[in-house]
């Protein structure tokens, strides 16, 4: 399998004005195209950092990551850009999104920044991805007029929207039901297997994680 | 208390910029409307010293506005001439000041010396700290009684004498003080109400007819422009005013009480007006925009309130926080001024502005004073229309949706 | 659906705090004009005349308070734009040119009042620097929300 992901991180260093913490120290991660990994641990170990090592968000710490066979330490910022709307998908907690834009507009949120010719959106993509997960009739509100359970499905929904290669998850089922909670996992997993989408997954739920190819357990620093 | 404390440390001051906004459009509306009020209540002061010499009968001097004086084809007989008309046929208050001498004190001031005749003595009741009220018949050769400012009391007390290079009469004299005047007497320019110039650093100069007659016509010009002619008549003026054009070449009018009276009716209570009304525009608008920015405050804020309401804070404790908060900026914005005042007032001394110089805290007086309460009051009025906007706000957003902002 | 942080509230009250701003300035330069023949009045405007630049600058707060708060507000949204593919670099530069067309167009608004009546063109433009100012210091904010 072809390995898209090759990380390495010698540490990554949060500094306040008292103290510093240093986390992911000698940390290394392969990833092949189509795997996917949980990534589980106690709080404050670096799991949503690590993510956003792996989502290009984060370019501030001390290490190597190749992505896609290029190393992306020098990479220009739009490129990564480029990379994080078509490539990769970010499906992060509910509270990530615009609050004066309606649901449908966070969703096509990722479209905006497409560009032309670069990859066609078909509308039936989004109409089959609403259908989906159940968020049809909240299209028209705002976040805050819907539920928790309703805003984690759009975040879900503006994540794989542009069928990226990779989706980078940031405890997806955290505010969902049972119900609404298998629809997620399904469809992530539906993703995995038909686009042979590589699914990354923070979760503290260790029944979801077993259903990963992989977990990775992060510990505390030393 | 410790609410208090650490809801001001904790959420209003980690958004300091909100705070200072505030500050700043408190402080314009602290600025314009202690202006508006000390502007107010120094023309009202003046409107009421005019009242000592408007009375029926009286008849203020003013040069018309269209004539113009040039000294040099004013004579001095001429000016004597009038004089001579005015001591035969009527009887007048007679004030002149504005003339600078040389005399040393502890403060190093220039000192004005003030004249008056004993009818305009009479009229405007000073006040005296100490000695005895002026004499007008004294010898003119010898020493002249006077009275003198604060200012001079340290150096020159009740009984001194001062020795003076007199201009007016062109040769040196001997004053003797008389007497004290109370702190920061003064003097309202009966055709700019608002402004004054104060005694402190004055000497009062008692005029009389023999004096009159030995000054020069800087004193004898100077005292007509604002003479005032008692219980006389309306024919009686008409021929003074030719006796003055036909000596001096110059335009005098005289106003009766009534027409002062309509004047100030008409240009003082229209302009105060049009101020009044400016101010309550301009602090409309800043009470707006101090709106807004209060509302901007609890858009970001909101969530740190609603969590607080969550955890056991109430309503009515978070209003006593914000009355707080507000009366904290208000008393800053309050200092702000009153350093500006006392910086104008204490500015004064600084420059040796003798006519400007006054007592009190940092020179403020008075009027400054009851500016500064009414501001306070202004401030209470905006800041419970800004709190209660604020609450309102807070109040309208469920606990559980601030929360999650 | 834009690009831009914008919404059209924002640009409402980014235009009122110019329009504002520049309407202050010019009603100092009108009054200036005025041949007042009241003393009282006169004495009485003097104390806002003499302060006019220092006046209308502590006045121009008001648009240092709409650029903390609007981008303190955006700052979720500002993160989300990156998470789908935006840029720091691009995000920044659109919010300049979104304040500079919203100033400029305000700006023109108050030259043309300006020169309707007969006022020196430059007499405002010493706001349009220092709100250029403003707008520099402020998108410092942008970059501060690059990582939530």
């Amino acid at each position: 399998m072809t390995k898209i992901i090759d990380l390495s991180v010698k540490e990554k260093i949060y500094k306040s004005k008292k103290s510093q913490l240093s986390i992911l120290n000698d940390f290394n991660l392969e990833v092949a195209a189509g795997e996917k990994i949980a990534i589980v641990g106690e709080s404050g170990v670096g799991k949503s950092s690590l993510l956003n090592i792996i989502g290009l968000i984060d370019r501030n710490y001390n290490g190597e990551y190749t992505l896609f066979g290029s190393l992306t330490n020098n990479l220009h910022a739009s490129k990564l850009a480029q990379w994080r709307n078509q490539k990769i998908g970010f499906v992060l907690q509910e509270s990530a999104l615009i609050n004066s834009l309606t649901m449908e507009d966070n969703i096509k949120l990722p479209l905006l920044y497409a560009g032309s010719g670069k990859k066609e959106f078909k509308p039936e993509v989004f109409e089959s991805i609403t259908n989906a997960i159940g968020i049809k009739p909240i299209l028209k509100k705002k976040p805050l007029e819907c539920s928790g359970g309703e805003k984690a499905r759009a975040v879900f929904a503006r994540g794989i929207i542009m069928k990226p290669q990779i989706i980078l998850a940031d405890e997806p089922t955290a505010s969902l039901d049972m119900e609404n909670r298998e629809r997620i996992v399904t469809l992530l997993f539906k993703m995995n297997k038909e686009f042979n989408t590589t699914i990354i997954t923070v979760t503290h739920d260790l029944e979801i994680a077993n259903r990963h190819d992989r977990v990775i357990h992060l510990g505390r620093s030393k | 208390m410790k609410i208090f404390k650490y809801i001001v440390s904790k959420i209003f001051l980690r958004k300091a910029i909100l705070g200072i906004g505030m500050v700043l459009l408190l402080c314009m509306a602290n600025y314009i409307t202690f202006t508006a009020v000390r502007s107010i209540l120094s023309t009202f002061q003046g409107y009421q010293e005019t009242r000592y010499i408007n009375q029926e009968g009286f008849y203020i001097a003013n040069l018309d506005p269209d004539s113009h004086i040039e000294m040099n084809t004013v004579r001095e007989n001429g000016t004597q001439a009038v004089y001579d008309y005015i001591n035969n046929n009527f009887n007048y208050a007679f004030y002149a000041d504005g003339f600078i001498v040389s005399v040393p004190n502890i403060d190093d001031m220039e000192i004005s010396l003030v004249y008056m005749n004993k009818e305009y003595y009479k009229l405007n009741q000073f006040e005296l700290l100490q000695g005895t009220d002026l004499e007008f018949d004294y010898q003119f050769d010898k020493e002249i009684p006077v009275l003198i400012g604060k200012g001079l009391s340290k150096t020159y007390p009740v009984g001194s004498t001062i020795e003076i290079e007199e201009s007016v009469l062109g040769r040196p004299i001997t004053l003797k003080v008389q007497g004290i005047l109370k702190q920061n007497a003064h003097h309202s320019n009966y055709y700019a109400l608002n402004s004054k110039i104060y005694y402190n650093f004055s000497v009062l100069f008692p005029v009389n007819e023999e004096f009159i007659n030995h000054a020069n016509i800087d004193l004898q010009l100077n005292g007509l422009m604002d003479i005032t002619i008692l219980q006389t008549t309306k024919e009686e003026i008409s021929n003074l005013s030719e006796v003055i054009k036909d000596n001096l070449g110059l335009k005098f009018n005289f106003f009766s009480q009534k027409e002062n009276y309509n004047y100030i009716n008409k240009y003082y209570f229209h302009t105060l007006k049009i101020i009044s009304i400016t101010t309550i525009i301009l602090l409309i608008v800043i009470t707006c925009l101090s709106i807004w920015n209060a509302l901007v405050s609890v858009r970001l804020m909101l969530k740190d309130f609603t969590i607080n309401l969550l955890v056991g804070l109430s309503y009515s404790k978070l209003k006593k926080i914000f009355y707080g908060y507000f009366g904290i900026l208000s008393f800053i914005d309050l200092a702000v001024i009153f350093i500006i005042t006392a910086f104008n007032r204490y500015g004064c001394w600084l420059r040796k502005d003798a006519t400007f110089a006054t007592y009190g805290l940092f020179g403020l007086i008075g009027m400054d004073w009851l500016a500064l309460l009414l501001v306070a009051a202004s401030d209470i009025i905006i800041g419970m229309i800004v709190v209660e906007s604020m609450l309102w706000k807070i109040k309208k957003i469920p606990i559980s949706l601030g929360v999650l902002q | 659906m834009k690009k831009s942080l914008f919404r059209l509230t924002d640009m409402l009250e980014l235009s009122i705090a110019y329009i504002f701003c520049f309407f202050l300035n010019l009603l100092f330069d009108y009054v200036k004009t005025l041949d007042l023949d009241a003393y009282l009045l006169k004495a009485f405007l003097k104390n806002f005349i003499d302060y006019q630049s220092l006046i209308v600058l502590l006045f121009t707060f008001v648009v240092i308070v709409f650029h903390y708060q609007m981008l303190y507000r955006k700052n979720l949204e500002i993160f989300c734009r990156i998470l789908v593919g935006d840029t720091v670099f691009n995000i920044t530069i659109r919010y300049i040119l979104d304040c500079l067309t919203i100033l400029i167009f305000v700006y023109l608004l108050s030259a043309f009042i300006n020169v309707h009546l007969n006022f020196n063109l430059t007499g405002n433009f010493y706001l349009v620097l220092i709100f250029i100012t403003y707008i520099l210091i402020s998108v410092r904010q942008v970059r501060k929300y690059e990582n939530f």
